[in-house]
């Protein structure tokens, strides 16, 4: 069950590639991130506090980007342990496509969960993976109002 | 196991002043969700403020034309209550088909419309009837109380601690539930009540959400073929193994026409 979405941001497809492969600017984007630190070359340990209804926790989380082809596309991950309860995996592949004002960011974006986060989660899974992704690449695309001013400068 | 404090104050005020004294502090009512989140890890709160020794949160009673139901009454006491079942049958229906016996009878009405589970029975209950639901601070009306999925217009340290229902002209609720777990895969309440149709749904959507196109068919014309062709968009619909957004698009104009006849 894949959850597509599309966002049109005022700035070259070059500029929205530099934010997507910063780790400031992912870490910022993250609902709920706390803390974040390279791990690899393509690899990051992050913190990140869940808060959905009822649930409330922080995973460690490992976010890695794969499949890169600057300045195009590339797949951004994240697999989360919550411990006896099991894991989450959140996986998007990000493709950005220049127009005439801008770039077109278009995400795919699915979850799988294991363990007793399944059993009890999985009516849930689709509209909380609908929520994150909808919060991070709002939050991502927002982050360009000042970029795009001063390109226009 | 993990330590976490436990009060069990004997009034609102005191349940209030133990809430606002911690942050990380949760209110527990029925804690059917809650303390299987909480023993599952996937919430630890730092204290658990149980409010089911304030006897006057509890209760069924009529006033002003409206059934006024405390907050922490069990879905079972609702639905055998003699004055539920004579004003507003189709509420005591609704309570009757939620979750398990166990669930009934822990479980409250304040409880699960604090929670706003997606699939929960009450929402729709509430917005499908023009419910007000009352605070100990304020009055909210139930089209401005549920926002998101999970998430409700109170504020981090505000208790529930009724709901009205202002009695309708006639009303039914219709779902199609998960056969493990009642859950409403789709629910819908149909009423007439002295201020207008309401078609209000749950299960399908991340929120309860009204159906204002069957609302308008329905004020023309109160029968189920009046809004067999209104088709629902279920773009942004939940999906899971038992239902896609597709199957619940449809199921929600079949529960619309059942609950349209069941109304009579």
């Amino acid at each position: 069950m894949d959850i597509q979405g599309e966002y049109h941001i005022a700035a070259s497809p070059t500029e929205v590639w530099q934010r997507l492969i910063d780790p400031d600017v992912l870490s910022a984007c993250i609902p709920g991130c706390e803390s974040m630190t390279r791990a690899s070359e393509d690899a990051y340990d992050c913190a990140v506090m869940a808060k959905y209804g009822p649930v409330k926790a922080k995973f460690k989380t490992t976010l890695t980007l794969s499949n890169i082809n600057a300045p195009v596309s590339y797949t951004l991950s994240g697999r989360g342990q919550g411990g006896a309860a099991g894991f989450g995996e959140g996986v998007a592949d990000v493709m950005l496509e220049e127009t005439s004002d801008g770039t077109a960011l278009r995400y795919t974006a699915r979850f799988n969960a294991g363990g007793r986060i399944a059993q009890v989660g999985s009516r849930l899974i689709v509209a909380t993976t609908r929520k994150f992704a909808d919060k991070f690449f709002a939050a991502f695309s927002s982050g360009f109002d000042v970029a795009a001013d001063d390109a226009t400068a | 196991m993990y330590q976490f404090d436990y009060q069990a104050p004997d009034s609102l005020e005191a349940a209030l002043a133990a809430l606002r004294e911690n942050d990380e502090a949760k209110i527990v009512a029925g804690g059917m969700t809650l303390l299987p989140t909480m023993k599952l890890r996937l919430a630890r709160p730092e204290a658990l403020i149980d409010i089911n020794r304030i006897g006057s949160l509890a209760g069924v009673t009529e006033k002003n034309r409206a059934i006024v139901i405390g907050a922490m009454t069990r879905h079972a006491d609702v639905a055998a209550s003699k004055l539920v079942r004579d004003r507003i049958p189709g509420l005591a229906d609704l309570a009757e088909t939620i979750g398990d016996p166990q669930v009934r009878n822990r479980g409250t009405i304040g409880g699960s419309v604090a929670n706003n589970d997606p699939a929960a029975d009450y929402p729709a209950g509430l917005v499908g009837l023009g419910a007000t639901v009352v605070t100990d601070r304020r009055e909210i009306a139930a089209d401005d109380f549920f926002t998101d999925m999970f998430e409700t217009a109170l504020e981090a340290d505000e208790i529930i601690t009724a709901v009205h229902f202002p009695i309708p002209k006639r009303a039914a609720y219709m779902k199609f539930p998960n056969p493990a777990s009642r859950y409403a895969i789709v629910g819908v309440m149909v009423a007439e009540t002295h201020d207008g149709i309401r078609v209000a749904v749950t299960g399908a959507a991340p929120c309860v959400f009204r159906v204002t196109a069957m609302e308008d068919a329905l004020k023309k014309d109160f029968t189920p073929d009046a809004i067999a062709p209104i088709a629902v968009d279920g773009a942004e619909f939940n999906e899971d193994i038992h239902a896609s957004a597709e199957y619940r698009a449809h199921l929600v104009n079949v529960m619309a026409r059942r609950a349209v006849a069941a109304v009579g």
